[in-house]
């Protein structure tokens, strides 16, 4: 107990307590430092120091958005299950970017799974962006007398597609631009040497199948397609299955487009145009460019919760959360008097500190993670109620108010550490069987909150009683409580 | 004779003076004399079976309303743009060919049970249904789970209970080794523990089924969430015994004349004001946040409250004789 009472445990616990006041106040002391208004928008935050930023992160739940769970779908045979994985994850990751998400999370879990967390972006945009493989299948056209499908535009019945060796990772690069004209939006479209040679062949054979300018004919076509496969050729002679595919893929199909080709062209660049807007433009750039995922995905959960729901509930779930505290508060108050306030005053600097360490490790904050915070501090009060409760028996055994306190809390040491060690090992078998992202929270933030409270409880509680008790008025019985049962 | 407090000053203390003498023993027994909690064990043991049974019945006949990551399938929780009502929203759902249920959500909400549907079938059905009604739909949580997924999180939730509850009856086992009679003291105290553990286990999941198969009542859903809340649960009851259990060992050092039943029940009275007070404090911050806290957490809240409450119980009326009796079976007086 000595150490307990001792002055570094004070002067560390006082370092504790400035560093949680500038961490959970950081936006305001850096409103203040640049002259910024206190309330309402300012550009400049969340704040930062240096390239540490401090701000509550909001789990999923909070601030809307969209988590998947996907397994990874016939990998490539021969190949390390670990490396398609991460291959896969980067590639997503590169999708990903062009939507402007705060935060994004993809994370490999288990050997096949990986798990996607975007704020902010529904799941039926989610799925889009990430779930196509993107393979980007040129195509010329040859004849098959069993097709009977005419289209698409410029390609009549009696042909069907074949699949090029010109694969989609001979691209180098994919952008989107406005045509010369100034009018349409077009993909840009950049292939290595070996591409560049292939579809300068292919470009030229097709100018030779029928030759002349302004002259057409369905051989004189090439498609982009994106995932067109063997099997989909295999059905050409099914003229509804036809169409169905050489719809544009915003329809549900598979063709990118499908140009007449007007002179060979050796660059090595190749423009698609077809009836893009900027938006889709831009996607399918972007899908052209971040290459084909080797392996296709299941969904196998998501989740998509709208931000209005998490702000409602959250806003609620803190309103009652500080009703909840107040009550405890005065009841502490009202029932063990002196140190009752004592123990507020070390609750308070238990929220604190948790708070300010959510901010620095950070924790992402969800709703069960609040529910956690809650409950925490219900056991940060049991500790005081431990202590205070043997005080009172302690005095009531006759001895001096000192002694009293150092008994009380001696004694109620092992019943403190006892039951704390048990929650944190119910958190931890939590924290690692759990595959939920709002469990883990709720563990992490559990685990933290009992370890904060027991230095909150034994020290700051100690170390306040045994101050303040040095002065005359509070060693009245009626300040201390003793007097009743 | 020495009080008990200054006894255990003895004990901290062999070579120290003895100075502040005040109670006697007599004001001890006096104090285990006037409510023998104990010596009523066998109506307390009634009273925890007479809450669990009906549970029990329920659990076993009617089982559990699985939430969606346990059932596997999709739950859209859906706005509309116009006040529409359960029947209009059953037809339309008739009417998109889907297959599913409908309930009344909260604030004029509807949950939509159906199938397996990923993301842009989710999108295409929400578009269908507010076709149907003629007004628009607002989503506020759509969440689909995969039948594979679902089987595994319910074995996880399970290995997660089996794996707390071995652990706390390690620690307990570990803790109490010292008493008189050692380890199997020991297995004695922690199993004691277990087992008011799992009479919280069985209340919290009784009334659940109750409130959800026998009642249909949304709140009664079991989820991942409620999972979370057993685990807490199992370890704030912990808590509660272990405080008693821990003034019991104390007891049994400081005051050697009084049986292991006298022991028990002194220690109880000791710790019963913490106990209740701790519990009390949980307890107002859990209904303020079930009375106006968000409607998300509703479930996950009640289940806390029952459980702790539970676990208050259980730690006094049940662990303890629990203790005596299983030291009188095994032959140990005290």
């Amino acid at each position: 107990m000595q150490l307990v009472l001792s002055w570094p445990v004070r002067i560390l616990v006082a370092a504790l307590l400035i560093f949680s006041v500038f961490v959970d106040g950081a936006g305001y002391w850096y409103r203040i430092a640049n002259h910024y208004p206190l309330t309402g928008y300012v550009a400049d935050m969340p704040p930062h120091f240096g390239d540490w930023q401090l701000y509550i992160h909001k789990g999923l739940d909070i601030q809307g958005g969209t988590h998947m769970e996907l397994q990874l779908k016939d990998p490539p045979a021969g190949r390390n299950l670990a490396d398609v994985q991460a291959e896969e994850i980067a590639i997503i990751n590169r999708r990903i970017n062009n939507l402007g998400v705060n935060e994004p999370l993809v994370a490999p879990l288990g050997s096949d799974r990986i798990v996607v967390e975007l704020a902010g972006v529904p799941a039926s945009k989610a799925q889009e962006v990430i779930g196509r493989t993107a393979r980007l299948v040129t195509t010329t056209w040859t004849e098959d007398t069993k097709s009977t499908f005419d289209g698409p535009e410029g390609v009549t019945a009696g042909y069907k597609p074949a699949i090029s060796t010109l694969s989609g990772d001979m691209i180098t690069g994919a952008q989107a631009q406005l045509d010369t004209n100034g009018v349409a939006w077009t993909v840009q479209v950049t292939f290595n040497s070996q591409g560049t040679d292939l579809f300068g062949k292919m470009t030229q054979e097709a100018v030779n199948a029928c030759p002349g300018s302004g002259t057409d004919c369905p051989k004189r076509h090439i498609a982009e397609w994106l995932d067109l496969n063997q099997d989909d050729i295999a059905h050409w002679d099914d003229p509804g299955y036809a169409a169905n595919i050489t719809k544009t893929i915003d329809q549900g199909g598979k063709l990118v487009t499908n140009p007449t080709i007007i002179d060979p062209i050796p660059s090595g660049t190749a423009v698609i145009s077809g009836n893009f807007s900027q938006s889709s433009a831009k996607d399918l750039a972007t899908l052209l460019s971040s290459g084909a995922l080797p392996a296709s995905i299941n969904i196998l959960t998501s989740t998509d919760v709208s931000a209005s729901l998490g702000a409602d509930s959250i806003k609620k779930s803190f309103a009652a959360g500080l009703i909840g505290l107040a009550v405890v508060v005065l009841f502490m108050v009202a029932y063990y008097r002196l140190p009752g306030f004592l123990a507020s005053v070390a609750l308070i600097f238990y929220a604190g500190v948790v708070l300010a360490l959510f901010k620095v490790v950070p924790v992402t904050l969800t709703l069960a993670g609040m529910a956690a915070f809650i409950l925490s501090v219900g056991m940060a009060v049991d500790a005081n109620v431990l202590i205070f409760e043997r005080f009172k028996e302690e005095m009531r055994a006759g001895r001096t108010i000192g002694a009293a306190v150092d008994a009380a809390v001696r004694r109620a040491w092992p019943a403190i550490r006892d039951s704390n060690i048990s929650t944190l090992l119910t958190s931890s078998i939590l924290y690692l069987v759990s595959t939920s992202g709002p469990v883990k929270g709720f563990a992490f933030t559990l685990a933290i909150g009992v370890a904060i409270s027991l230095i909150s409880s034994i020290i700051v509680t100690h170390n306040l009683l045994a101050i303040v008790l040095t002065s005359g008025w509070a060693r009245r019985q009626g300040a201390l409580g003793v007097g009743r049962g | 004779m020495l009080s008990a407090s200054a006894v255990a000053e003895a004990v901290d203390r062999p070579t120290g003076a003895v100075t502040e003498e005040t109670a006697d023993t007599a004001g001890v027994t006096r104090r285990v004399r006037r409510l023998d909690l104990v010596g009523r064990r066998n109506w307390f043991f009634a009273l925890s079976l007479l809450i669990i049974l009906p549970g029990i019945i329920s659990m076993i006949f009617r089982g559990f309303l699985l939430g969606i990551d346990f059932a596997g399938g999709t739950e859209f929780d859906l706005q509309f743009g116009t006040t529409v009502s359960q029947a209009q929203v059953e037809s339309a759902l008739a009417a998109t060919g889907t297959v599913g249920t409908v309930q009344a959500g909260t604030n004029g909400s509807f949950v939509v049970r159906t199938g397996y549907a990923d993301p842009q079938h989710q999108q295409a059905f929400r578009d269908a249904l507010g076709q149907k009604l003629g007004t628009s739909v607002n989503n506020l949580n759509t969440e689909t789970v995969g039948g594979t997924v679902a089987g595994e999180t319910v074995v996880r939730a399970f290995i997660a209970i089996l794996a707390a509850s071995l652990l706390i009856l390690a620690y307990l086992t570990f803790r109490f080794r010292r008493v008189q009679g050692g380890w199997r003291s020991g297995i004695q105290f922690g199993g004691s523990a277990l087992l008011a553990l799992l009479h919280d286990v069985a209340v919290l999941g009784g009334i659940f089924s109750i409130l959800g198969k026998v009642l249909g009542l949304r709140i009664g859903e079991i989820d991942t969430l409620f999972m979370t809340a057993v685990l807490t649960v199992v370890g704030f009851s912990v808590h509660d015994t272990i405080v008693v259990f821990d003034r019991i060992r104390e007891n049994m050092i400081v005051a050697r004349s009084l049986t292991f039943e006298q022991v028990a029940n002194l220690s109880i009275m000791q710790t019963a004001a913490r106990s209740i007070i701790t519990s009390f404090t949980v307890v107002l911050v859990l209904v303020a946040l079930l009375v106006a806290g968000g409607d998300t957490l509703k479930g996950f809240v009640l289940a806390l409250l029952i459980g702790i409450v539970s676990g208050t119980y259980s730690s006094v009326f049940n662990a303890t004789p629990i203790l005596v009796v299983w030291r009188r079976l095994a032959g140990v007086s005290r």
